[in-house]
């Protein structure tokens, strides 16, 4: 064994001397150069505490190693350096780069290698943890990933769960999600671009989508908003979606956004494209159109019947929690003759003795409930049962018992809240959410009227959004026959040959037609 | 662009600005009307009485035993008037889009002095699916005074009274707004309405005690039909008459016919379907009429021993259905014939449909060829089903 030195940066001055001490080796000097890319790198990396700087002797060159201590895999990283500084009596030593290479094919095995020409690059495959490796005499610095790969492990999903389907989620390290998608569709097709993003993060985004399958159009289009992107830092998927998304004043969500991986399979099977951002389980399906938000992949788990139902409902509760305040308001401030004379009766029956109007209950109790949810969300878990039991006695029964809102309040805001839950992508509801107090305000000042103006002004606007070029109210406006299987009603999976035609894919067919399948003939047919 | 973001801008807002709440009410702030009678007045041409619930009191949660409503009146010459002018008794804004009941006296009708129907037809806010109705024999403001024990307020009670007699069996005309409006405007049909009255003592019935007796003091029943010649009331038909009324009109619902079977013995027919057709023509100077019922009926009880598991039973008994309906019918159109001679079952609408160029030489001199008209009526009736039995258990009976 031969004497293996490690030397900390701030003392390797010092120890070059020792170096030279070593004893079979043949003893050459570090030279300028070298020295120099160790004063760059040093400078550049500053006081940090895990940057670290090894000299030695591989097979008789002098030869510095770079590398982070807290971004490379340490059990790795001693089986290797162990091997490299190890000299044998008959090592000869490398001239060329090949000969470096075939020789630490040996040490490393299949571990990606590359080769690095400027001290820019030298930096950036420090910080994406490799093991940067210099020597005397070559022309090249060569640099080995080794990165630590420690991560969470695979969970359920958090916000998009399902009762029937695959229980796995996307997870913060990309390289996992990347599998997760590869590993339900074999396809030498699928592709990951990756683009760095970022000036001082430089954060990895993948795109992924089916190559011969995804609009070419848009495909090119997100490519040049990614490369577009000019900010410093990108720690999420949301950032990435606020800087490439067609409009950023809007209520709704223009890219749809999963933490489940058979939903961006499929998403990306029907040619969609995938945006997957290192440190964010949260991937990114473009172009994403109104519908969509309203679907989720368990519909194709369950039976038709139900998947239909289901979508049904998700509009429905979509409406409800738009409007459901606002239609309170303005029938009972303006349209007292719309509802039946014993509910009426029975409405006011119930208000007689709060003192407020009703669109001051009705703004009171939405905001103490967002106030209550938000609370949900941010307390630490060990008070929140604490939280919700002093949500609920305020909520309900105090302010009802007080007489500050009538009991018909409470039904309208608890249904509202849960109607507002049942959006299968979180960031849909949020439209709902703040579109509702813009409808209780013009429904306060104009009664349905107002209502209607607002909900005619949201169409229009919704009329308005593009994703990625494609008109966020396709297939329902411009209207699309053929897509119209998959949007209120779920139609069979076996009759579903076709992609969605608004996306405009470059190849629209997924399969045959085929029908459903028959009970063989019986005996006797 | 500048000037376009402006223009829209201005509209936009102009759609807040130039609208906003003119009327906007807070339901604390308002008092509902279920109904409203209009009696003859003495100084004025009217006296307009109106009914305000109190919601409390109609809610089983929140009522806490005082009157569930508020009735006033006042006197003057126009409906409408009197209706916005109720505030000097009243606290709170009136709303009138829930009226249930429009009672009018027997008075005001037989002055023919309808012609406020204007003002309810016109007015924003009142509907058109009110209840007309004549209060027979009482002053119209004692009707909505009277209280029952579970819509409490007497519209309400009317309303929902009336329609559950319509669906059961009849006996009002179902008269609303439109309906009457129609009735006086066309030729060849006279309007009528539906009459009430008090069973019991008026006085009393205005008290939260009557509510709490099994047999109240006072009670508002559904008494007869009133008939109009043009806006003036001109006499009534018994219940019985006018459920015939509403088998020739073909608006039957359902209704239940005892009919003969045996001398001093009867069994009862359950109408659950009913279709009537008039053809009516001019022939000679003679109007002929012909009623064509084609009915559907189960035998809901019988009190002769019947065998009713065999067809010529059955036959039997629809032979007897088919000529009481028509002794029905004919009846009640003869009694008008000749007491009133007028046109209320609308066959000179019929007539005018069927047969334009004759009916048009008379259609000024109607009424006289509607007395003398010559009236057929064809019955086909069919008992379908005999409730949960067939044989009744009067042919097993021992002796």
């Amino acid at each position: 064994m031969a004497p293996i030195r490690r030397l900390r940066k701030t003392r390797a001055l010092k120890k070059i001397g020792e170096i030279k001490e070593g004893k079979e080796i043949v003893k050459q000097e570090p030279s300028n150069s070298l020295l120099s890319l160790k004063k760059t790198l040093s400078g550049a990396f500053g006081k940090s505490s895990d940057f670290r700087v090894i000299e030695g002797f591989i097979n008789g060159r002098a030869g510095i190693l770079f590398y982070l201590e807290s971004m490379i895999n340490p059990k790795q990283m001693i089986k290797t350096t162990s091997k490299l500084f190890a000299s044998k009596k008959d090592a000869q030593p490398f001239n060329t780069l090949d000969e470096f290479r075939s020789f630490s094919r040996e040490i490393f095995g299949g571990v990606r290698c590359k080769s690095l020409k400027d001290d820019e690059s030298v930096s950036q495959a420090i910080l994406n943890g490799s093991l940067v490796i210099v020597i005397e005499g070559l022309t090249e610095i060569v640099s080995f990933h080794m990165l630590n790969t420690e991560k969470r492990a695979l969970a359920e999903p958090s916000t998009q769960t399902v009762i029937r389907g695959p229980k796995d989620s996307f997870i913060e390290a990309v390289s996992t999600n990347i599998s997760l998608i590869r590993r339900r569709i074999k396809n030498p097709k699928l592709t990951f671009e990756k683009f760095t993003i970022g000036k001082d993060t430089q954060t990895s985004v993948f795109i992924g989508y089916m190559d011969g399958i995804v609009n070419e159009k848009v495909l090119k289009e997100l490519k040049d908003r990614l490369n577009g992107i000019e900010v410093s830092a990108i720690f999420d998927s949301g950032n990435i979606e606020e800087l490439i998304t067609d409009k950023t004043f809007t209520f709704f969500p223009l890219a749809l956004n999963t933490e489940r991986p058979d939903s961006a399979a499929a998403n990306i099977m029907d040619g969609k494209v995938a945006i997957l951002v290192d440190g964010s389980p949260f991937a990114l399906m473009v172009p994403a159109v109104f519908v969509n938000f309203f679907e989720i992949s368990e519909d194709f788990y369950q039976p038709l019947y139900l998947g239909s139902f289901l979508r049904f409902i998700r509009y429905l509760s979509f409406m409800i929690a738009l409007i459901t305040p606002s239609v309170y308001v303005g029938v009972l401030t303006y349209h007292q003759e719309l509802l039946p004379t014993s509910f009426l009766l029975s409405i006011i029956a119930q208000r007689e003795g709060v003192p407020f109007p009703a669109v001051v209950e009705v703004l009171l109790m939405e905001i103490t409930f967002e106030i209550l949810r938000e609370a949900g969300i941010r307390m630490p878990k060990a008070v929140g049962q604490m939280v919700s039991i002093v949500g609920a006695l305020v909520i309900g029964q105090a302010a009802a018992e007080a007489g500050i809102i009538s009991n018909i309040m409470i039904i309208i805001m608890a249904i509202t809240a849960i109607a507002n839950f049942v959006a299968p992508v979180y960031s849909f509801s949020s439209a709902s959410r703040l579109i509702r107090f813009l409808l209780i305000i013009s429904a306060a000042i104009l009664g349905l009227y107002g209502v209607f103006l607002m909900l005619i002004l949201m169409v229009a606007h919704l009329c308005s959004l593009r994703s990625f070029g494609i008109p966020y109210l396709s297939p329902l406006a411009p209207f699309i026959l053929e897509d119209q299987k998959d949007v209120f009603i779920r139609f069979p999976y076996w009759a579903m040959n076709n992609r969605p035609k608004y996306l405009e894919s470059e190849k629209a067919i997924k399969a045959n037609p085929v029908a459903s399948p028959s009970p063989p003939p019986m005996k006797g047919e | 662009m500048y000037n376009r973001k402006c223009g829209l801008a201005a509209a936009f807002l102009s759609v807040f600005l130039l609208t906003g709440c003119w009327d906007q009410r807070e339901l604390s702030t308002i008092s509902v009307v279920t109904g409203m009678a209009v009696d003859k007045g003495e100084k004025g041409k009217y006296i307009l009485t109106i009914e305000a619930v109190n919601a409390q009191e109609l809610n089983n949660r929140t009522a806490s035993g005082f009157a569930p409503s508020t009735v006033y009146g006042l006197e003057g010459d126009s409906l409408e008037g009197l209706a916005q002018k109720m505030n000097v008794a009243f606290s709170r804004n009136l709303i009138y889009s829930h009226m249930k009941t429009l009672i009018i006296s027997e008075k005001v009708a037989k002055k023919g002095m309808l012609d406020f129907l204007d003002f309810l037809e016109r007015d924003r806010e009142i509907r058109d699916d009110f209840n007309i109705l004549i209060a027979r024999g009482v002053k119209a403001s004692d009707i909505l005074r009277v209280t029952y024990q579970f819509q409490k307020s007497s519209p309400l009670k009317l309303h929902a009274q009336l329609d559950s007699m319509v669906k059961n069996w009849g006996g009002d005309p179902d008269v609303r707004l439109n309906d009457m409006i129609e009735a006086l405007t066309s030729t060849g049909r006279e309007p009528v309405m539906a009459a009430v009255t008090i069973k019991g003592n008026p006085k009393k019935g205005k008290s939260i005690e009557n509510m709490q007796k099994v047999t109240p003091d006072a009670i508002v029943t559904l008494d007869s039909m009133a008939i109009f010649k043009a806006q003036k009331l001109k006499g009534f038909l018994n219940l019985n008459d006018t459920r015939n009324y509403i088998w020739i009109e073909d608006k039957l619902r359902r209704t239940s016919l005892t009919v003969p079977c045996k001398k001093n013995h009867y069994f009862d027919a359950r109408v659950y379907d009913n279709g009537t057709k008039v053809e009516g023509y001019l022939d000679n100077g003679k109007a002929r009429i012909t009623v064509r019922v084609r009915t559907e009926a189960y035998l809901n009880g019988t009190q002769c021993a019947a065998d009713l598991v065999k067809v010529e039973v059955y036959k039997k008994y629809e032979d007897l259905l088919e000529k009481t309906i028509k002794k029905n019918l004919l009846n009640t159109i003869t009694k008008v014939q000749k007491q009133y001679g007028l046109d209320i079952f609308g066959f000179g609408e019929k007539v005018r449909q069927q047969d334009y160029q004759d009916y048009k030489k008379v259609e000024n001199n109607w009424e006289y060829y509607f007395k003398n008209a010559e009236i057929n009526v064809n019955v086909t009736a069919r008992l379908r089903r005999s409730g949960i039995r067939t044989k009744s258990y009067l042919t097993n009976i021992k002796k």
